[in-house]
């Protein structure tokens, strides 16, 4: 029984075991494989005519000819949609009715000045033309039949005004006219309701098409386009089909998301077939195509990265990468031949191993207290530099953090180096400065190049350090290393929890993060069979 | 080996050398602002495609620090200037004059399922100071209250915290949040939460409630009705010299299109094209 | 060694060049040799001189905030109001914050991560070791603003939909996520330590009649439980210094869990204060030295760390020299 116990809690202990590694392979997968998923359809997706018209006019790529024919067979799908909102609008919208009345009484007041009328006949008709038009806007405001019919007569009664005669004024006595004739044959009662309802339904199409061609080009790029991406489309689509409600069915209860189709809103009315038109028309109005848009790694980005790629950030991390490197480099590789010449464990050398160990104990934020504090704050002003967080500040706080990483590669590399290279080297009646440049280093290049591969990738993957020393989230480009730069670990970081548009765009949030891990992994797995290489050729011995 | 290094070292170079001077504009400062103000460099860009213009978004303090400094030519601030650094600012010779870009409100918000519609202002301050700490006081659901704030060196949080708070510190147990859209996602993804944010972040997932029986629109806002509003400031040294470039920068807001930018980043304009 | 060899020679100059040196070569090859060590040291010494700048600068900035406040409730007031009219700097809850999420990330690293290394040195062969190397330094190259991302778009949702949380980033969101960032660390320290111990150790076990178990048990682990201290304290260094993670994930609410042990509440640690806070507050201003005060108490945690670290990775190198 004792022995059969014994043997049970050691299998027990062996599954364990096992299970234990199988679980960190299983940690591995699940952390990869949805953010590289994910970020996999930053490049490869299914796209819309929107896209290729932001990627035609951001960044002058496409076929203008094909593109133009697409658009004109969307427009056809298109036009009926924008027809039938229009028409619809004539009816209940009353704050376009109210701008134009604005409209009309601003230009009247242009008027009265390039007619030149001053003083107190200028102050009169200047308000009673703005009577008119806050009887007007408040008639177009009203559901109340009675209410607007006794306003619009009393507007109209101006109609024949000597004053007026002759100016823009008459576009408000032709405005409430038409508004006369117009509200005969709608329910007023619900005029109000609709025109909430159609201006989000405007909004979601705005969104989901793009602007409407007749108005004027929206001031920022992100409102240009429409959906670029089937997946943005369908989730738009998702929302212009059915209206999300809350109620409360009893008190004291959650209140319940309750979905409704949104045309049961415009029932009866002309907008109702509208949806199930969109539905099924989305292919003809959007034109998807399937995209392979490499150039996410080169194109530069609108605002919260809603368009573009990732170049800006790969190239600052690139440029924070080697400047850093430049630092670490030979400061490394010095003090690896050092610490790994010296045989004997005398007291300086103890005390430099001990400063090597407290490094790479230092927690990397401290490295960025230290960064701005030391480099940013001390260092440049000392140098005349201007003192702000830059691309110089970065590198070096970055240079500092992986100091201890390119020292420990690099010394256990030319240690590994065969004492019997060196012995011939020596016994060749070659100095140590030559048997270190021309046969050590050759010998250990591959470690140290492994040391150097690590830390780069390290470099590339901090975020905590450059948060004050030289990461931006936004910024130009930068000329020089004078300027901060965005980079893909503090972007990750910030299209995560820090920018709005970036939520609107997850495909792009996972991009950034996906070209990151891609980019520290490609350098890891460039170490890891380096080394095996190196190992297999030491072992040949 | 060598040769990468020259390379490199030329690469350097180079680019160390491209700094021509250029008609530059320093802004700097709050992190609410920096949006519009980016904006606003894209838009301007396109006008003045030379221009070289740098937003930092840092936070309103580092605004006021870098114009007293004289390191930025316009400190974006979500907060009108202290005391103190009004008064540091003209020690220095620098004489801050402020701007009014657009007005922002700070909307107390919950998850959409929970039927609460309306608090008063001291209903919020006892919810943050941890008095209430179940809906079920506030004639709501029984369930805890999960309290979402912005960090205490936000522009927000001051806003809040002197508009709400009063002299009252935070309880313990409030959540601190990064950023607006850190917010919106913790309240969106909580039954029970509730937090403060922007106007602009309000959308379906997230419901406003109405404080002191105002709800918060562009109307109320403007009119000042709504009780926690703050105006957004742009801050120069001196009235900018007409059609400067700063000129040129802090009065964008009163165009058609600056109108536009700040709607469409979800703030209220102080126009009314 | 070199002026050993050193010998007159006067055979006239030919196209080979002679083995011996003249007076001034000899000379030149001292110099040169001894400048060229104090080069050398000279260099390495750097390493030293910038961790000497790192405590010094860390210490300069923070150390005016001892001065002008009370150390004391620093230490132990969970008032942490840095921005009021009438600002309170009370760290307690900061600093506990920073050790429980490490302490769990520990409790939950610490078995997996010894397990896994009894597998890779007892357990498998050679070759499977050299695949399951490699997902271990992967899952310590991931950058940790990547592990964070991972926390706050994936973690926390899935944490919040399926265990009816109400929040999902909370200590057990950056304990789990910091276990899994401090696992390599664990797992190569404490496996080279448990392959230090030599052969007899374990044959001796063996002979005896002791199962695997006993044996790594009772015979193996304990002779190498210097070096899997140290793999601990060294996997606790790397969870106490990481920023994203805490910062993304933990929920940053400046609060003690109460009750202790609940890890679903949010908590706020020492390097996501700093990370959160610096970026916005004005240069020199108390706040800003408050910080830096907090980088003190976080770089003295870690070089104490160190230090044991340091003890007992000797003493687990002095036990396998013994063998």
């Amino acid at each position: 029984m004792r022995f059969f116990i014994r043997h049970i809690t050691d299998k027990i202990f062996t599954i364990l075991t096992v299970l234990s590694v199988i679980m960190l392979v299983a940690i591995l997968a699940v952390i990869l494989v949805p953010m590289l998923r994910k970020g996999l359809s930053a490049i490869v997706f299914n796209g819309t005519i929107e896209f290729r018209k932001m990627q035609l006019d951001l960044f002058s790529r496409g076929d203008i000819d094909e593109l133009k024919n697409e658009d004109i067979r969307s427009r056809l799908y298109r036009n009926k949609i924008y027809e039938t909102i229009e028409s619809f609008k004539q009816n209940i919208d009353s704050e376009t009715l109210s701008d134009k009345a604005g409209v009309i009484y601003r230009n009247f007041g242009k008027e009265l000045q390039r007619k030149n009328i001053k003083g107190a006949e200028y102050q009169k008709l200047r308000s009673l033309s703005r009577e008119l038009r806050d009887k007007l806007q408040a008639v177009f405001k009203s559901s109340d039949k009675k209410f607007i019919q006794e306003n619009i007569s009393d507007v109209l009664k101006f109609k024949n005004d000597i004053a007026f005669k002759d100016t823009s004024i008459d576009g408000l006595f032709v405005l409430a006219e038409d508004f006369a004739s117009d509200i005969e044959h709608i329910d007023l009662s619900r005029r109000q309701q609709y025109a909430a309802s159609l201006k989000e339904l405007e909004n979601i199409i705005t969104k989901l098409l793009g602007p409407n061609p007749s108005l004027p080009v929206p001031a920022l790029k992100m409102d240009r386009y429409g959906a670029t991406r089937r997946d943005i489309a369908e989730k738009l689509l998702n929302r212009l089909l059915w209206l999300e409600q809350w109620q409360q069915d009893s008190p004291g209860k959650p209140m319940k998301r309750v979905i409704t189709p949104r045309a049961e809103l415009f029932a009866g009315t002309e907008i109702e077939p509208l949806f199930n038109y969109i539905r099924e028309n989305l292919d003809e109005i959007l034109v998807f195509k399937p995209a392979f848009y490499w150039q996410y790694f080169i194109d530069d980005s609108t605002p919260g990265h809603y368009f573009g790629g990732v170049w800006p950030e790969i190239l600052g991390t690139v440029f924070l990468t080697l400047a850093a490197m430049i630092f670490v480099f030979p400061i490394g590789i010095i003090s690896a031949a050092y610490l790994a010449q010296c045989q004997s464990d005398n007291l300086i050398i103890k005390i430099i191993r001990m400063a090597i160990n407290t490094l790479a104990g230092v927690p990397s934020i401290v490295f960025g207290l230290f960064g701005l504090a030391f480099f940013v704050l001390y260092l440049m002003p000392l140098f005349g530099g201007p003192s702000k967080p830059c691309i110089l500040t970065a590198a070096l706080t970055l240079a500092v953090l992986t100091l201890p990483v390119m020292i420990r590669a690099s010394e256990e590399a030319i240690r590994s180096v065969p004492q019997s290279y060196v012995e011939a080297s020596l016994g060749l009646g070659a100095g140590k400065l030559t048997t270190f440049i021309s046969v050590i280093l050759p010998a250990a290049m591959p470690g140290i190049l492994t040391g150097i591969i690590l830390s780069v990738s390290r470099v590339a993957g901090e975020t905590a350090p450059i948060l004050f020393t030289g990461a931006i989230a936004f910024g130009p480009t930068p000329k020089s290393i004078f300027d901060p730069t965005r980079t893909l670990s503090y972007g990750s970081y910030d299209i995560a929890i820090g920018d709005k548009l970036a939520a609107l765009v997850p495909h792009n949030q996972y991009g950034m993060v996906a070209t990151l891990i891609m980019l520290v992994f490609c350098l890891n797995i460039a170490a890891i069979i380096m080394r095996a290489k190196i190992s297999r050729k030491l072992k040949g011995h | 080996m060598k040769k990468l290094i020259v390379i490199i070292v030329t690469v350097l170079a180079l680019t160390g050398n491209l700094l021509a001077e250029k008609q530059t504009l320093q802004i700097e400062g709050s992190t609410t602002v920096g949006p519009i103000a980016d904006a606003f460099v894209e838009s301007f860009k396109s006008n003045y495609p030379e221009l070289e213009i740098t937003v930092k978004k840092t936070g309103s303090g580092d605004g006021a620090a870098a114009l007293v400094d004289n390191r930025c030519d316009i400190a974006t601030m979500s907060r009108f200037m202290k005391d103190d650094e009004f008064k540091k600012a003209v020690d220095k010779g620098v004489f801050p004059v402020a701007h009014v870009i657009a007005m922002d409100g700070v909307c107390v918000a919950v998850h959409p399922s929970n039927p609460v519609t309306e608090l008063t202002t001291a209903q919020v301050r006892d919810i943050y100071t941890g008095k209430i700490n179940n809906w079920k006081q506030l004639g709501g659901l029984d369930m805890p209250i999960v309290i979402i704030s912005r960090d205490t060196s936000s522009g927000t949080y001051e806003t809040f915290h002197q508009l709400v708070m009063g002299k009252e510190q935070m309880a313990a147990g409030v959540e601190y949040v990064n950023s607006n859209p850190q917010a919106h996602s913790r309240i969106k993804t909580t039954p029970g939460a509730v937090g403060y944010i922007g106007i602009g972040f309000i959308d379906a997932e997230v419901k406003a409630l109405k404080i002191d029986g105002v709800e918060p629109t562009k109307e109320t806002i403007i009119s000042g009705q709504y009780p926690i509003a703050r105006p957004l400031f742009l801050f120069t040294n001196g009235y900018p010299k007409l059609g400067s470039l700063v000129y040129k920068f802090c009065t964008f807001h009163l165009t058609e299109t600056g109108q536009e930018i700040v709607e469409a980043k979800g703030f209220i304009a102080c126009t009314k094209y | 060694m070199k002026n050993n060899n050193a010998q007159i020679n006067k055979e006239p100059k030919t196209s080979s060049r002679s083995l011996a040196l003249t007076a001034l070569e000899d000379f030149n090859g001292f110099a040169i040799y001894h400048s060229g060590r104090f080069v050398l040291f000279a260099v390495s010494f750097n390493t030293v001189l910038i961790v000497l700048l790192i405590f010094y600068f860390v210490i300069q900035q923070g150390l005016p905030f001892f001065k002008n406040f009370d150390t004391i409730e620093f230490f132990t007031s969970k008032q942490w109001y840095p921005e009021a009219d009438n600002p309170k700097f009370g760290a307690l809850s900061i600093i506990f914050g920073s050790l429980y999420v490490t302490i769990s990330a520990l409790l939950l690293a610490v078995p997996a991560a010894i397990l896994a290394a009894v597998f890779l040195s007892e357990i498998v062969s050679h070759k499977i070791r050299n695949y399951v190397k490699p997902v271990i330094e992967l899952l310590a190259a991931i950058p940790s603003v990547a592990y964070g991302f991972f926390a706050v778009l994936v973690l926390a949702p899935f944490l919040q939909t399926h265990f009816g949380l109400s929040t999902g980033t909370n200590a057990l969101n950056a304990s789990l996520i910091l276990s899994i960032m401090a696992l390599p660390t664990i797992i190569s320290v404490a496996e080279d330590s448990i392959t230090a111990i030599g052969r007899d150790l374990r044959e001796a076990s063996y002979g005896l009649g002791a199962t695997r178990f006993e044996t790594i048990f009772k015979v193996v682990i304990p002779a190498a439980h210097s070096g899997i201290i140290a793999a601990i304290v060294l996997g606790m260094m790397r969870a106490i210094g990481e920023t994203m993670v805490v910062w993304m994930a933990s929920g940053n609410a400046n609060q003690i869990p109460s009750p202790w042990w609940d890890l679903t509440q949010s908590v706020r640690t020492m390097t996501a204060t700093i990370a959160g806070d610096m970026g916005e507050t004005s240069k020199g201003s108390p706040h800003y030295q408050s910080l830096f005060a907090i980088g003190i108490v976080l770089l003295a945690m870690t070089f104490l760390l160190n230090i044991i670290s340091e003890y007992f990775l000797a003493s687990a190198g002095k036990n396998s020299r013994k063998k």
